[in-house]
């Protein structure tokens, strides 16, 4: 249960995106402009692209450019035409005095299908 | 393009939707066929046919990928020709320092037998799709736009809706297809424009060497595509072919900027 500094909110313009290390985690931050900040991991829900490269924002919506799934990074969800049923995992985040914090316990981290005990649908 | 090859009996997860092919004609299939027409375009880009043991039938903007004998990997073309059924498949092909089949093409490879598989790929155009079109291209990413724009105009797309092409090159010298897009355009009858962009002129004046209806522009061919088509984004469909960083600068542009949907925007890395 504890908040953690990212960086500053000026840090980052609105509509873009960019990578932060917190004490070891790597995060990546998105200014939503009025929607504020989201805070999630670095690598594509999908198939690990890394989104600092591969992620672009237009408003709420993030898309991985390597294979154009998409994402509401308020809420998680997954959206767009290709399916995707993954849902882009967040670290909870607010803005205090200028700097963004977020509550980092530990590294999300997606459980891809090379993963022992997937639950694959056949 | 993935390139695995199993070592061994493997099980395999699939983990997203395939996409049957709708159409049995146009499944993939193991195919035979003899180079020709090879040709040089420009300084770096060569044309080549193939004529193939049998006919298959293709969708505008697919791709087959070849073998050559004692040339480890197979390499990914995109379709020239319009689609059709047919038993000659034309290619452009940009010549790689070190590249193992584009180094290796030239005009004494006539006759030589490849194997090929094909057609492939999703980022493909089909008349009955009613919108118009953007295609954003990188050197040879030209190939499968040729393939679209002529598919378009032989099916009449262009009397009831627009095409705007654009066509990245570094320098004068490297535009080809000049003389055919001029044709496309004209053609087209006022539905269709091709602007080349010089990514390593300096000056935007319009360029004597490129023939009537074709217009000039000066940077990188996303930016171009960006600036000239501010305001007309909708109820297009986008295509994208060529080197990994303009394509990624082009789906950039195209959801950040221009804000089309993700599911108008087909597109193709030459990796
Ligand atoms: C969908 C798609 C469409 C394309 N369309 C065109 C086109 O129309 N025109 C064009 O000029 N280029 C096109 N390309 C790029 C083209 O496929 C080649 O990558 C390029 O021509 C360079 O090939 P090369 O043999 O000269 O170079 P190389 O450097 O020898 O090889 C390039 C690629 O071939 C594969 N490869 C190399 N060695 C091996 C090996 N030992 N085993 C397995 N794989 C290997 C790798 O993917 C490598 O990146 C396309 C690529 C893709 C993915
Ligand atoms: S890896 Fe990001 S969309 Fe596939």
């Amino acid at each position: 249960m504890t908040w953690k500094r990212v960086c500053s909110a000026g840090d980052i313009e609105p509509g873009r995106l960019a990578p932060f290390v917190v004490d070891g985690i790597t995060v990546i931050v998105a200014n939503l402009g009025d929607d504020g900040f989201s805070v999630f991991p670095p690598s594509c829900p999908h198939m690990e692209e890394p989104l600092d490269q591969s992620g672009i924002c237009a408003g709420l919506i993030l898309t991985c450019s390597k294979h154009l799934h998409q994402w509401n990074m308020r809420t998680g969800e997954p959206t767009g035409p290709e399916e995707n049923d993954r849902e882009l995992l967040r670290y909870e985040s607010r803005v205090e005095g200028g700097e963004l914090l977020a509550r980092i316990d530990g590294e999300l981290v997606y459980e891809h299908e090379d993963d022992e005990d997937d639950d694959f649908e056949w | 393009m993935c390139q695995g090859v199993a070592l061994g009996d493997c099980e395999v997860l699939v983990p997203s939707r395939i996409d049957g092919v709708s159409d049995t004609a146009r499944e993939p299939q193991y195919l035979t066929g003899d180079l020709s027409e090879i040709r040089p375009l420009t300084r770096d880009v060569d044309t080549f046919s193939i004529d193939l043991d049998r006919p298959v039938t293709f969708d505008s903007g697919q791709f087959v990928v070849l073998a050559v004998p004692g040339l480890n990997g197979y390499r990914a073309y995109s379709m020239v020709n319009g689609a059709a059924e047919t038993s000659r498949l034309d290619f452009v092909v940009k010549r790689t320092p070190g590249g193992g089949f584009s180094e290796w093409l030239g005009v004494d490879r006539a006759g030589t037998t490849l194997d090929v598989f094909g057609p492939l790929g999703r980022a493909t155009w089909r008349p009955e799709e009613e919108k118009d079109l953007v295609c954003i291209a990188g050197g040879s990413g030209i190939a499968g736009m040729m393939s679209i724009v002529s598919h378009a105009l032989s099916s009449g797309h262009f009397e009831r809706h627009r095409g705007d092409v654009f066509f990245g090159v570094r320098t004068r010298e490297d535009v080809f297809f000049a003389d055919e897009l001029a044709r496309l355009v004209d053609a087209a009858g006022g539905g269709l424009s091709v602007t080349v962009a010089y990514s390593e002129e300096s000056s935007t004046v319009r360029d004597p060497d490129v023939p009537g209806g074709i217009r000039a522009a000066h940077g990188f061919v996303h930016l171009v595509a960006g600036e000239r088509m501010a305001g007309a984004w909708g109820n297009r469909t986008a295509f994208v072919a060529g080197p990994p960083p303009m394509v990624d600068g082009a789906l950039r542009m195209l959801i950040a900027e221009a804000r089309l949907p993700a599911s108008d925007i087909r597109y193709d890395k030459f990796t």
